[in-house]
């Protein structure tokens, strides 16, 4: 039943390997379906002899580093998306060290969640996936669908398939919501070698997905994210998710602000736009979040490195583990029951 | 800079005219070190030399036509113009008003009265408007105008063919009104304007799905580098009887040759609004990148009144527009926009005054300006005087200008002067680059930076675009300011 993926995921840098995790957490049990839906090229390339796709539940052994593992290269094992080996940034105008040698590696189909307490460098490193200015990466390497995504402009990580919500959107007065994704749909077209969709036709697009996330349609006519609630610019966040159907989804803390309503909506959304092919790499202070969107891994943070990875094999396991590894965090949070989705 | 500069091209008039007799009188009575006592014989002692001469060549540049068949208003015009400019210097930047716009550019050129223009055959004027009222060199071109769709009782032409009657009288009193604070554009304009057009709406009728299209062309202009700059003085009045409305849209270009070349448009246009009355006022200045252009915009808004300004300045190279709103009574509503863009080396300055004497009146300003231009310069002076009377006044404004070239400049002086106590005023200025912020927000959506900068540089001024009525004329503004952006 369960399809067992062996992999060196979790890369360690020799002086972290001490604490890392060993190969506890297994076997896994099923706990999310998909339906698999091959979005785009890369994607048709990388279909993979899947017996038990529609069912699949994955377990993943971690080991300590080296870091060898290209999972992609084993037979019927999903494709590596991201890898992130011992990445090193610093703020560009203080110079001050904020990542000091990540390493991550995520696999299409996988849902990571990253922790950590505030200025542990959780969303230091997701503007460095997508390529900030206000960082420089001064050591390791990051390969996004095995291309070398530190050389690549913002756009064209964009344009690969990464994408990034970003923790307080951007409000951009006197650009229409409709005109910023249509430009961006568009880009991405041109950039596929596509020819350009016109408004009426991409109107008839993007409208089911509005609708989709509970969204008024006057949304489309309002200025980017001017004006918006903190919920309605989570949302549209994910509206433009939900547009430009990246490969690897970054969330960052897309669940601050969000009433209970409007963080089950975004969650539904987020569920509703994965598939075997795509991954989504949340980051969040809270449980609440992946109460709703399971992750099957859990990364602790702390002063930019990752210091814990945490393979989830059971939602009912979340909780307690998310409860020893982040004690402090969570002291004194109330967990709701937990929700299948 | 020469003063005296010995080659005028037209032929001496015959007979004296009559400013340079009053200013030769005046010379003789005060030594011209003279300072400060503010009588008017003294002032006069103290005219520019510089002055005169450009007002001498208008004069005779008139009276070498048919001056003395001018029809009464604009006979009437020159002479208060002529008088009032015996007391007005050039102005330096050590005046407040021309403090950050320099003007060595039209006094190191040779300023040239435009002759009587010889109407193009082939105009390039056009309008998606049925109303087209087309002024070339100052003059009204009735053979380039479209006025038959006009409703009946409005006039649109020249101050010439209006008939004796009523509506003369109306332009009569309302010329006779006056304006004290105008300054030397404003009474080099009276004395050298060679026409007036006349826009007049009676009472309660109302013209404002089609506007009224004033387009006021340029043919004359000197090479670049010649320093010959031909001078053409347009003026326009508008009045707009109790309970009437008009949309107007003025538009200011170089033709024929012109579009690129050197000239001075020193125009003005005055509007009178009537109690109730609505004016809805675009205008759109595309001048040739090497043109000066002053213009002044004079309106009197009456009880209840309406006016609103659209204004898109985009071209010259020294682009002034002096803008002076009068409240006469309570309730009036005034709306201005404005957007400048600076993308050669030009300066794009506004000036505007709104003086509110009577209560509750709404005021609503916003001004906003691109310099993306190493030599580019925006300034901005945005005045507002709540008077003792102006109780219940509500008066905001914002200027925002992107400088999006190293070393462009920006002088924005947003000022309010409230003396009532029971008023509503606000006022902000704001200096930015691009937000880098915005623009990554975009390249993370897979749009790349050029077309990211466009989209919002165009943004931008289309808080001020959109608000043009008329579609046809905000399409051409929009589609024109892209094609600019685009081949920046």
């Amino acid at each position: 039943m369960a399809l067992l993926t062996y992999s060196s995921t979790i890369p360690f840098s020799s002086s972290s390997s001490s604490t890392s995790l060993s190969s506890r957490r297994f076997p896994a049990t099923l706990f999310r379906t998909h339906v698999s839906v091959p979005l785009n090229p890369w994607r048709f390339r990388s279909r993979l002899p899947r017996p038990h796709a529609p069912l699949r539940a994955k377990a993943t052994l971690t080991v300590d580093s080296p870091a060898t593992g290209d999972a992609s290269s084993r037979n019927g094992s999903p494709r590596v998306l991201l890898q992130v080996k011992d990445l090193k940034a610093v703020i560009k105008e203080s110079g001050q060290e904020i990542l000091r040698g990540v390493n991550l590696t995520i696999h299409e189909g996988e849902v990571h969640a990253i922790m950590g307490k505030n200025g542990s460098g959780k969303s230091t490193f997701s503007k460095v996936l997508v390529g900030h200015q206000d960082y420089d990466v001064t050591g390791g390497s990051v390969l996004f669908k095995d291309q070398n995504l530190l050389e690549m402009e913002p756009e064209e990580r964009s344009h690969v398939g990464l994408f990034m919500s970003f923790q307080i959107p951007v409000e951009i007065p006197g650009v229409s919501n409709f005109d910023f994704l249509h430009m961006a749909f568009n880009a991405r077209r041109k950039n596929h070698g596509l020819p350009p969709v016109e408004p009426l036709e991409f109107y008839s697009l993007v409208t089911p997905k509005v609708a989709s996330l509970n969204m008024n349609p006057k949304f489309l006519d309002r200025n980017v994210n001017e004006g918006f609630s903190g919920g309605e610019k989570k949302r549209n966040e994910i509206l433009q998710l939900a547009v430009l159907e990246a490969d690897l989804a970054i969330l960052d803390e897309i669940d601050s602000g969000l009433d209970v309503d409007a963080l089950q909506d975004v969650a539904n959304a987020v569920n509703g736009l994965l598939t075997p092919n795509n991954s989504v790499l949340i980051i969040t202070h809270y449980q609440r979040l992946l109460d709703y969107i399971n992750p099957s891994y859990v990364h602790i943070m702390e002063e930019g490195m990752i210091v814990k990875t945490e393979l989830i094999a059971h939602p009912r396991a979340l909780m307690h583990h998310l409860k020893s590894l982040l004690a402090v965090l969570l002291a004194d949070y109330h967990c709701p029951p937990l929700k299948r989705v | 800079m020469s003063c005296c500069s010995s080659s005028v091209p037209f032929a001496p008039p015959p007979t004296l005219p009559p400013l340079r007799r009053r200013c030769r009188a005046a010379a003789l009575t005060l030594p011209t070190t003279a300072r400060a006592p503010r009588s008017a014989a003294v002032r006069a002692a103290l005219s520019d030399p510089f002055v005169l001469e450009i007002a001498e060549k208008l004069e005779d540049s008139l009276s070498s036509s048919d001056a003395a068949a001018s029809p009464l208003p604009l006979q009437k015009l020159r002479d208060s113009a002529s008088q009032s400019l015996l007391s007005k210097r050039w102005p330096s930047t050590k005046d407040e008003p021309f403090r950050f716009t320099n003007l060595s550019f039209l006094r190191s050129s040779l300023l040239l009265p435009v002759p009587s223009p010889t109407i193009p055959l082939d105009p390039a004027l056009d309008s998606p408007s049925p109303h087209l009222l087309a002024i070339v060199d100052g003059h009204v071109a009735p053979s380039l105008s479209r006025l038959a769709a006009l409703p009946s009782g409005v006039f649109a032409g020249s101050v010439s063919a209006l008939p004796p009657g009523p509506t003369l009288d109306r332009v009569l009193t309302a010329l006779a009104e006056g304006f004290g604070d105008g300054d030397l554009f404003w009474d080099l304009n009276g004395v050298g304007a060679p026409d007036m057009a006349v826009i007049f709406v009676p009472a309660g009728v109302r013209v404002v799905d089609e506007p009224v299209h004033v387009q006021i062309c340029y043919s004359e202009g000197g090479e670049v580098g010649s320093e010959r700059l031909p001078v053409s003085s347009p003026r326009v009045l508008v009045v707009v009887e109790k309970g009437a409305e008009v949309a107007i849209v003025e538009e200011h270009l170089g033709i024929g040759g012109s579009a690129e070349r050197c000239y001075w448009a020193n125009s003005v246009m005055e509007i009178l609004i009537g109690e109730g009355g609505k004016v809805v006022h675009s205008y759109v200045q595309r001048q040739s990148v090497n043109a000066a252009h002053i213009k002044w915009t004079f309106a009197r808004q009456e009880t209840s009144s309406v006016y609103e300004l659209i204004e898109v300045s985009t071209g010259g190279r020294l682009s002034r527009h002096n803008l002076h709103i009068q409240q006469l009574g309570p309730d009036t509503v005034t709306e201005l926009s404005a957007f400048h863009v600076c993308q050669n080396n030009q300066t794009q300055d506004l000036h505007s005054t709104l003086i509110l004497d009577h209560p509750r009146g709404y005021s609503r300003q916003l001004h906003k300006c691109i310099v993306s231009h190493s030599s580019g310069h925006a300034v901005f002076d945005g005045n507002i005087r709540v008077n003792r009377f102006a109780q219940q006044t509500d008066a905001g404004q914002l200027t925002r200008t992107l400088l999006l070239a190293p070393r462009a400049a920006a002088n924005v002086k947003p000022n309010l002067q409230i003396v009532a106590d029971d008023v509503k005023c606000s006022h902000g200025a704001a200096i930015s680059d691009l937000e880098e912020d915005q623009l990554f927000y975009f390249q993370t959506r897979g749009i790349d930076l050029t077309t990211a900068r466009q989209a919002l540089i165009f943004s931008f001024g289309s808080e001020v675009i959109s608000r043009i009525p008329f579609e046809p004329i905000r399409k051409s503004v929009t589609s024109q300011l892209k094609h600019s952006l685009a081949t920046q």
